[in-house]
């Protein structure tokens, strides 16, 4: 096959597979979110999960552009699952920017990588925005989930959380890309997959 | 499968159409947008994805439909005084089932009913670039087989008696995570030959042999989103 810097079908396919399974964990977590305590705890628990799958498609990552795609991909599933948009803003800004740190190792270096999916996947603490900046807005629509419910969420965040929360999201998505790269060199590599 | 030469769309809409549908329903069912101001829409927008089932004979998927709505919508109605913690989780759980199933239904219906050859060509018409929608049509079809893949992994381990219990969690997880995310990546390997033998890499405008235009029901429903989301704009900046 011939080298070229246009995106093919095959990296468009594998794109589309990675977001997929990515939503899927995203989803399969957030789901906890029910229990306030969990839905502060989402932004430590999805970026280690989705690690192990996103650094895994960081190998199949060549040519400009993929990193940005699976963001916005994941930035409209959550906006059509009724997050916020605010997931979509925030992940295409970072997408881009994971994409040039990656782009600058010459889509190799293991640790630019690692840097690479914390910094993409700062899109899960964009969604708690609604809460920091609009919160009766927010909690107008939830006013069924009961006022212990919101008196829970709103003592566990207030508006200070907002860049610690930012912070546990980056750590939080080292970590996760860190565990990621174990389990590739564990598995993966020797399977052939990598 | 039955092979004649039947160039209409099988199904009812178009599906740029569909995805208006689905674009309105997210944010005036899940956003709840407007609420009291856009309560007629919002109940035509919960109602409209059962007729649209009824409408493809998926008689059973409608009748569970109505029948979920009929009790939640008792059970809404049982909720209404003050409550107790293990209520409030419960009005949780139903308040996120009604908001989301309208719009479930309707995803589902869309998934079913549109074939990925007429996905392509409506997103070809609206000039979305190739770059969201291939990968758009691949997460479509890789839903299920992700749920799929996950059933019968965990089933696997079972057998081998590793539970998702507290003990060793880190473990269940590398079990289940590392089977599954080989699984799909062998699984998009064959997709992408699948792909490339039909001629997705060619880079030429690509035909379709379904017919793909507007019809009578489809200007209806197009009409219809547009209604709403002036009904709403009216509301936001004039009332």
């Amino acid at each position: 096959m011939e080298k070229s810097n246009r995106l093919n079908a095959k990296d468009l396919i594998n794109v589309g597979i990675y977001t997929a399974i990515c939503a899927v964990i995203c989803c399969a977590v957030a789901m906890t979110g029910v229990i306030p305590i969990m839905m502060v705890l989402l932004v430590v628990f999805v970026p280690i999960l989705t690690g192990i799958p996103y650094m895994l498609f960081l190998t199949k990552v060549k040519k400009f552009g993929m990193i940005l795609i699976l963001n916005v991909l994941m930035g409209i599933l959550m906006w059509v699952t009724g997050m916020s948009f605010y997931a979509l803003a925030v992940g295409t800004v970072s997408g881009l920017i994971a994409e040039l740190i990656y782009r600058s190792g010459n889509y190799q270096s293991k640790w630019r990588g690692i840097l690479a999916y914390a910094i993409s996947g700062i899109y899960c603490w964009a969604n708690y925005f609604g809460i920091f900046f609009n919160a009766d807005a927010y909690f107008a629509t939830r006013q069924k989930f009961g006022q212990d419910y919101i008196d829970a969420v709103t003592r566990m965040l207030p508006p200070w959380m907002c860049p610690v929360l930012l912070a546990v999201d980056i750590a939080c998505g080292i970590i996760g890309g860190f565990i990621g790269t174990k389990v590739l060199k564990k598995h993966f590599e020797k399977a052939g997959i990598a | 499968m039955e092979y004649k030469l039947n160039r209409d769309i099988h199904s009812l809409l178009d599906p740029r159409t569909k995805l208006l549908l689905l674009f309105t329903s997210s944010i005036f069912v899940i956003g709840t947008a407007g609420e009291k101001w856009m309560s007629v829409f919002y109940w035509i927008l919960v109602f409209l994805p059962v007729v649209l089932l009824f409408v493809e004979k998926e008689w059973k998927a409608g009748l569970i439909s109505i029948a979920i709505y009929i009790g939640s919508f008792f059970a809404q109605r049982a909720l209404q005084h003050d409550l107790t913690m293990i209520e409030s989780v419960f009005a949780l759980m139903l308040f996120i089932l009604t908001k989301i199933l309208p719009t479930v239904i309707l995803a589902r219906y869309i998934v079913m009913t549109t074939k990925v050859s007429e996905f392509l060509t409506a997103m070809n018409k609206l000039h979305v670039t190739d770059k969201l929608t291939i990968p758009i049509s691949v997460i479509f079809r890789f839903f299920p087989t992700v749920a799929e893949e996950y059933k019968s992994i965990t089933d696997a381990m079972r057998m081998r008696g590793i539970e998702m219990g507290a003990k060793k969690a880190g473990e269940a997880i590398e079990y289940r995570m590392v089977p599954l995310i080989a699984s799909c990546s062998l699984i998009g390997e064959e997709l992408s030959a699948a792909a490339m033998t039909r001629g997705l890499d060619v880079g030429k405008k690509r035909s379709c042999i379904w017919k793909i235009k507007f019809g009578l029901f489809d200007w209806f429903i197009i009409i219809f989103c547009f209604a709403c989301f002036i009904w709403w704009g009216i509301g936001r900046f004039f009332v």
